[in-house]
């Protein structure tokens, strides 16, 4: 899913990218979204893992992180509006998404993990299509309908 | 020429081109790979670095990295080896409160000098000023002023005021009239309007650069230190728009000490 073992976004010499390989790779083992603008790790609990279906409903494309809203429904039938979370639409279009690659009314399922203080919250790791096509946090698994 | 010597001549010409045209869907083919977080790019060319018509080298393309460490300054990985980052104890202190939602950077404010950022980048040249573009973190720029003095007594400004000269195929950035805004890293290394940098960009091949920056703050640290990174040219690739005062949703959701993106 991610790639983060080429990531050089300090652009080091090579043993500084292999150093920030290993912590690339620890840090994957944690869940945590790849870097953006803040750090990852005070925003979101790699221990809250969250799996969810629904409707989209929303799809702001927008910076410093895009974000769609779906509508999930649990076993009581309460509705809940999750916000959820993707990297900025600089990196997503540069990894094969396109702006409507998520749409309102798409039916998906999201793995990812939640926000450490607000329960509706989340970063979407994983989004899978009924057809079985993919997307991620960061690229397009398959080519961006 | 005969029939048979026509045969040999067209079939000789026929693998010609047909060996011409297969190099060239070679040549039209460039590797490709993950680049940073980018899938698919061009991969880095290599090759001697080319000079601009008056002589000087050629810095222009889009390039990724080439910052500092953005998780922590201090980690030896990223510093000239045998450097030290040693903060004076009142800087110390500042690091062990910040708190990660006081980042500028997670406040959509700049990243300052040598902060690295996922984001491409891009210098202009022209004969009296160069000029760095950043993509993100935030879509913003810098300006360096060639050949030129600072002045005597520059308001303090988050990118500060650089004068650039050449030394041999070496930019040399001089930057002084920094405020005391913003942060070395996720971890919060201070600095104060003392700060001096000196940036030495060396395009060490068509796609490759290293960059040198020597960091002197006696307000905030007990000697110099200098950071080392090395960028890498994104061939085919554009800057595009990020403004990330735009809809920044994390704000309010980060808790806890400064710290690396994954939690170092």
């Amino acid at each position: 899913m991610r790639r983060c073992d080429k990531i050089s976004y300090g652009g080091m010499a090579m043993r500084l990218v292999l150093a920030r390989a290993i912590a690339c790779a620890i840090w994957l083992a944690l869940g945590l979204p790849a870097p953006a603008h803040h750090s990852g790790a005070a925003e979101f609990d790699s221990n809250k893992k969250i799996d969810l279906s629904g409707v989209v409903t929303k799809v702001e494309w927008t910076n410093p992180h895009a974000h769609f809203y779906m509508d999930v429904k649990d076993s009581s039938g309460n509705v809940t509006n999750w916000n959820l979370e993707l990297a900025s639409p600089n990196v997503l279009i540069r990894n094969g998404w396109k702006r409507n690659s998520i749409q309102p009314g798409d039916m998906v399922s999201v793995t990812g993990i939640r926000a450490k203080d607000r329960p509706d919250f989340g970063s979407a790791s994983v989004i899978t299509f009924p057809d079985g096509h993919k997307l991620t946090f960061l690229a397009a698994e398959d080519p961006a309908k | 020429m005969n029939r048979k010597s026509r045969r040999v001549a067209i079939g000789l010409v026929s693998g010609a081109l047909l060996a011409a045209s297969s190099l060239a869907a070679q040549q039209a083919a460039p590797k490709t790979g993950t680049v940073g977080l980018y899938r698919n790019q061009q991969l880095a060319p290599t090759g001697p670095a080319g000079k601009l018509a008056d002589g000087t080298p050629d810095l222009s393309g889009a390039w990724l990295g080439g910052g500092a460490s953005d998780a922590d300054i201090s980690n030896p990985k990223g510093l000239k080896p045998g450097e030290q980052v040693v903060m004076l104890p009142w800087a110390e202190e500042v690091v062990k409160h910040r708190q990660s939602k006081e980042d500028p950077e997670a406040n959509c404010l700049p990243a300052g000098i040598p902060r690295g950022s996922p984001y491409p980048w891009r210098i202009v040249q022209t004969p009296t000023h160069y000029f760095i573009l950043f993509e993100g973190n935030i879509h913003s720029y810098r300006q360096i002023f060639m050949n030129a003095k600072h002045p005597e007594d520059p308001d303090p400004t988050w990118f500060g005021h650089s004068v650039g000269h050449w030394e041999a195929n070496t930019l040399v950035v001089d930057t002084v009239g920094f405020n005391d805004k913003f942060w070395f890293d996720y971890k919060g290394h201070p600095h104060t309007e003392k700060l001096h940098t000196i940036e030495r960009y060396t395009r060490t091949d068509l796609g490759h650069m290293s960059i040198e920056v020597t960091i002197d703050d006696p307000g905030a640290y007990a000697k110099p230190f200098t950071t080392i990174g090395r960028a890498t040219l994104m061939p085919g690739t554009e800057l595009l728009e990020y403004i990330c005062q735009e809809n920044n949703q994390d704000l309010p959701l980060l808790s806890g000490p400064a710290r690396g993106p994954g939690g170092q």
